[in-house]
């Protein structure tokens, strides 16, 4: 790869008469961008030493920091490192990286290098310079070649006349720009269109400093709204967020897995051949965390045996059940009675007891959240389906709002909580106002719209841009002093009280640009992929790729015969991207993307390695694996599978 | 690392003659790039029936990555009258050297961006001039954040600490001076006049 360094440092004379009657310096040095990641040392900060060391001085200390100019992780890396000793620091970097430690730092700040233009910093593929950012392209009069840059004149209107035998006679290395564009336009045609063409004249002052920062002002905006970090993909839910809820027909057969849940898979209890009834259970709960499962149908055992597993992708125990149709509801099934008159230990009891899983993805047991060991001042209901095409949680909100309020209130009387908190992003305005409208009377509800950026729904985002407090590494909700629960999740739990229903169904969307005809269902538990489908009118296209769950996080499914869990929010079909990893470049743009502060484009390069220490110290284990990094990625590298590589070793405690 | 804007509506509607394909690069979305409003225009241009594929992807500006993007939808470009890509000038100049013999038309105009770090644009700048004044002016630089790029000191023109070019920029230099107070730095003025060497050659 090109040397695309865009500092070099300062002259030793300059750097000696910059460094008299300093002493007691602290060097930062910025690692460059663009660039093979190769390792942390960069020769021109030993070079610097060794002319300070010369010059009799003393270094008492040295930090070299990725992104220099990325100024909020700068920020959090340097503050409390600079020595108490440090009088004057240097820094080796180009000129954002100076200034940026120069408003940051309390004591003089030098620059101890000069920052040069590299070309083709613009775009992403560092090659030539192709365009100059003039803000009135021409190339639509060039044939798509740039008179500005192509010309050594940058002339507008034709050649110079000074060309010979078709090279520049500014510089004999160069092709005429102009001779380029005549021979392009020839070959399609187009002489007649350059030569009637009017003069141009270049406005200079089309790009301007205002003109610049306004713009800059507001991406910088947009970009740290809430929390650092995130992204914008398109969002795409207009293919269903106007379809009406509808329920789904009654499946024949359902296949019921007994893992629907983060922790031990419950147990059955059935037996091939029995007849069951809606809502009955039918596995039981194995230890504190795990949750039992319930018919979604009535009808008869089938078989209990191992059937895939969309999400784990083995085969694992499930119950196959043959619906007869009826719907005939389990004795089980009664209301619990007022909520006013529920204890806290009866609603945790209940909600365990129904089976209720987080449903946002991740089906953590519901009832274990609920008796935290820390008091919890704030329970956040996430509302905010940030991920594009889906529309299940909206749905839910529009059509169950008062269920949702009313499972709000039961997590907040079970966990004790004072506040309940509805975040939905402001891409959802009538579940917004609906909500605001249902809540209007309750001091202790609220509702909160937030700007929409990905990934605002992983819970530490949400309690970050909510409640403006950080979780712990490693650490729970709980040690904000907050339980996340998803708008589904709330759904179900004013289910099981009012109804005595168990999660059997729930909303999932089914969409996507390849799905022949989406919609919003409400669909029972173990009802096959396929058949949904199916019912939606197929796959239009060769090159789609189903997942369930949305198109940053969702699982992708191969073999579509596999049932949908409690935790399925969505199942889409998608155009496939196809992608070659390349080298990282080290643009720095996962390490501006990534919302938990992390360095991604270490993760890629360690995981081929196998340096698992590398990945730990470059704490991959408070990773999310919300695909920020990967979606942004210059090289299209398979960020996340790399991710998950070092995070399994590391679990496996190599 | 560029800000693209959308060419005004007439001059696309008069590119788009013919079969068109539409490319979009999303590979600097969360830098800038107009996405509703081109997806407004696009559905407008796709109205009479003109438009055969409106092909949306990303880092276009990578020749290996246009390729495999495009594999698919070769039959539908190399069909096409014309191609107006929505993208920054690289963008346009990729794909343009792609398909020479195309009409490849650029329906953006691209606009420099200060930081070429990540995908967050910095409100700091730095012209690249090749000779880092920092040093004497605690941190601040002059060449961007005075509008004149003066090295030796305020113009005289400045009221209320604000600039007489630009009345919503303050005067760099007075910022400057302030820091160096802060720093206990002011010393540094006495310094030799600096010349700004616009041939400096590591500039380039």
């Amino acid at each position: 790869m090109a040397d695309y360094t865009k500092f070099k440092l300062k002259k030793r004379e300059e750097l000696a008469s910059a460094l008299a009657e300093k002493d007691d310096l602290f060097v930062v040095a910025c690692n460059k961008c663009f660039k093979e990641l190769e390792g942390f040392d960069e020769p021109e900060c030993g070079m610097f030493e060794e002319i300070a060391k010369e010059q009799g001085k003393r270094i008492v200390g040295c930090a070299k920091v990725d992104f220099l100019c990325n100024e909020p992780l700068t920020a959090k890396r340097l503050t409390g490192s600079l020595p108490e000793e440090a009088k004057n620091v240097f820094v080796i970097s180009c000129g954002l990286g100076i200034q940026t430690v120069a408003k940051l730092a309390e004591m003089p700040v030098y620059a101890a290098s000069d920052t040069k233009t590299a070309d083709g910093h613009h775009g992403m593929a560092l090659t030539d310079t192709l365009c100059e950012a003039c803000g009135q392209c021409y190339l639509n009069l060039t044939g798509g070649i740039c008179p500005i840059v192509d010309c050594s004149k940058s002339l507008l209107n034709g050649q110079c006349g000074g060309a010979k035998n078709g090279k520049c006679e500014v510089n004999k290395e160069m092709d005429c720009g102009w001779q380029l564009i005549y021979d392009r336009l020839k070959k399609q045609g187009r002489l007649e269109e350059m030569l009637s063409q009017p003069a141009q004249t270049r406005d200079y002052s089309k790009v301007n400093y205002k003109f610049i920062s306004e713009y800059v002002n507001a991406a910088r905006e947009k970009r740290y709204e809430g929390y650092y970090g995130g992204i914008h993909p398109s969002e795409r839910k207009e293919m269903s967020e106007h379809l009406a809820l509808k329920r789904f027909p009654e499946p024949l057969n359902v296949v019921i897995h007994m893992s629907q849940h983060a922790g031990a898979p419950a147990q059955p209890i059935v037996e091939v051949g029995q007849y069951v009834k809606v809502g009955q259970k039918i596995g039981e709960a194995q230890g504190a965390v795990s949750s039992p499962i319930h018919s979604s149908v009535s009808g008869t055992v089938l078989a209990v045996e191992p059937r895939l597993h969309p999400v784990q992708g083995t085969e694992l125990t499930a119950v196959v059940i043959q619906s007869d149709g009826k719907n005939a509801l389990h004795e089980s099934v009664q209301p619990a009675g007022e909520l006013d008159s529920l204890t806290p230990e009866e609603i945790v009891a209940i909600v365990r007891e129904k089976g209720i899983v987080g449903m946002g993805g991740a089906g953590f047991p519901t009832a274990v959240k609920l008796k935290p060991s820390k008091p919890i001042e704030m329970v956040l209901l996430n509302g905010c389906e940030c991920e594009p095409i889906l529309t299940a949680d909206h749905h839910v909100l529009l059509e169950y709002a008062d269920d949702v309020i009313y499972g709000l209130k039961a997590i907040m009387k079970a966990a004790g909580a004072p506040k309940g908190v509805i975040a939905v992003e402001d891409n959802k305005p009538d579940a917004v106002e609906l909500l605001r409208s249902k809540t209007a009377g309750m001091q202790d509800i609220e509702v909160v719209a937030v700007k929409t950026k990905y990934p605002q729904g992983a819970e530490k985002m949400l309690i970050k841009r909510v409640m403006g407090r950080e979780v712990p590494p490693g650490g729970l909700p709980m040690d904000a002093g907050a339980i996340v629960s998803n708008v589904s999740t709330a759904k179900a739990i004013a289910d099981a009280i009012r109804k005595g229903m168990p999660l059997i169904e729930r909303v999932v969307c089914v969409s996507g640009e390849r799905i022949a005809r989406p919609g919003n269902f409400i669909i029972k538990n173990g009802t096959s992929v396929r058949e949904i489908i199916e019912y939606c009118g197929g796959i239009k296209g060769e090159d789609a790729t189903v997942k369930l769950g949305g198109p940053m996080m969702g699982f992708k499914v191969e073999n579509l015969n596999v049932p949908v869990l409690k935790s399925t929010n969505g199942i889409i079909a998608v155009e496939t991207i196809s992608k070659e990893a390349a080298e990282c470049i080290k643009c720095g743009r996962c390490m501006d993307v990534c919302p938990m502060e992390l360095r991604p484009l270490y993760f890629t390069k360690y995981a081929l390695q196998e340096n698992w220490e590398g990945m730990k110290a470059q704490n991959v284990m408070n990773c999310i694996e919300c695909g920020c990094c990967e979606y942004i990625c210059s090289s299209k590298i398979p960020i996340v599978e790399r991710i998950k590589l070092g995070k399994t070793a590391i679990r496996k405690g190599k | 690392m560029l800000i693209t804007q959308l060419k005004s509506k007439e001059a696309i509607e008069a590119l788009a003659k013919g079969k068109t394909v539409i490319i979009n690069c999303h590979g600097c979305k969360e830098v800038y790039f107009p996405e509703h409003e081109a997806e407004k225009l696009q559905k407008e241009l796709s109205a009479d029936g003109g438009v055969a594929r409106i092909i949306t992807t990303d880092y276009i500006c990578n020749p290996d990555n246009l390729k495999l993007q495009l594999k698919k939808h070769m039959d539908a470009v190399e069909g096409a009258d014309a191609v107006l890509v929505f993208s920054c000038g690289v963008g346009v100049q990729t794909v343009a050297g792609m398909f020479e013999s195309k009409r490849v038309y650029s329906c953006c105009d691209t606009y420099p961006l200060p930081g070429f770090q990540g995908v967050t644009p910095l409100t700091v700048n730095c012209a690249q001039c090749g000779e880092c004044y920092l040093n004497y002016t605690g941190g601040i630089c002059p060449i961007t954040a005075c509008s004149k790029s003066l090295v030796n000191g305020q113009c005289g023109g400045s009221k209320n600490g604000m600039c007489e070019v630009d009345k919503n920029m303050e005067c760099g230099w007075e910022r400057i001076y302030r820091k160096l107070e802060k720093l206990n730095r002011l010393d540094v003025l006495n310094c030799a006049p600096k010349l700004r060497k616009y041939g400096n050659p590591d500039a380039e």
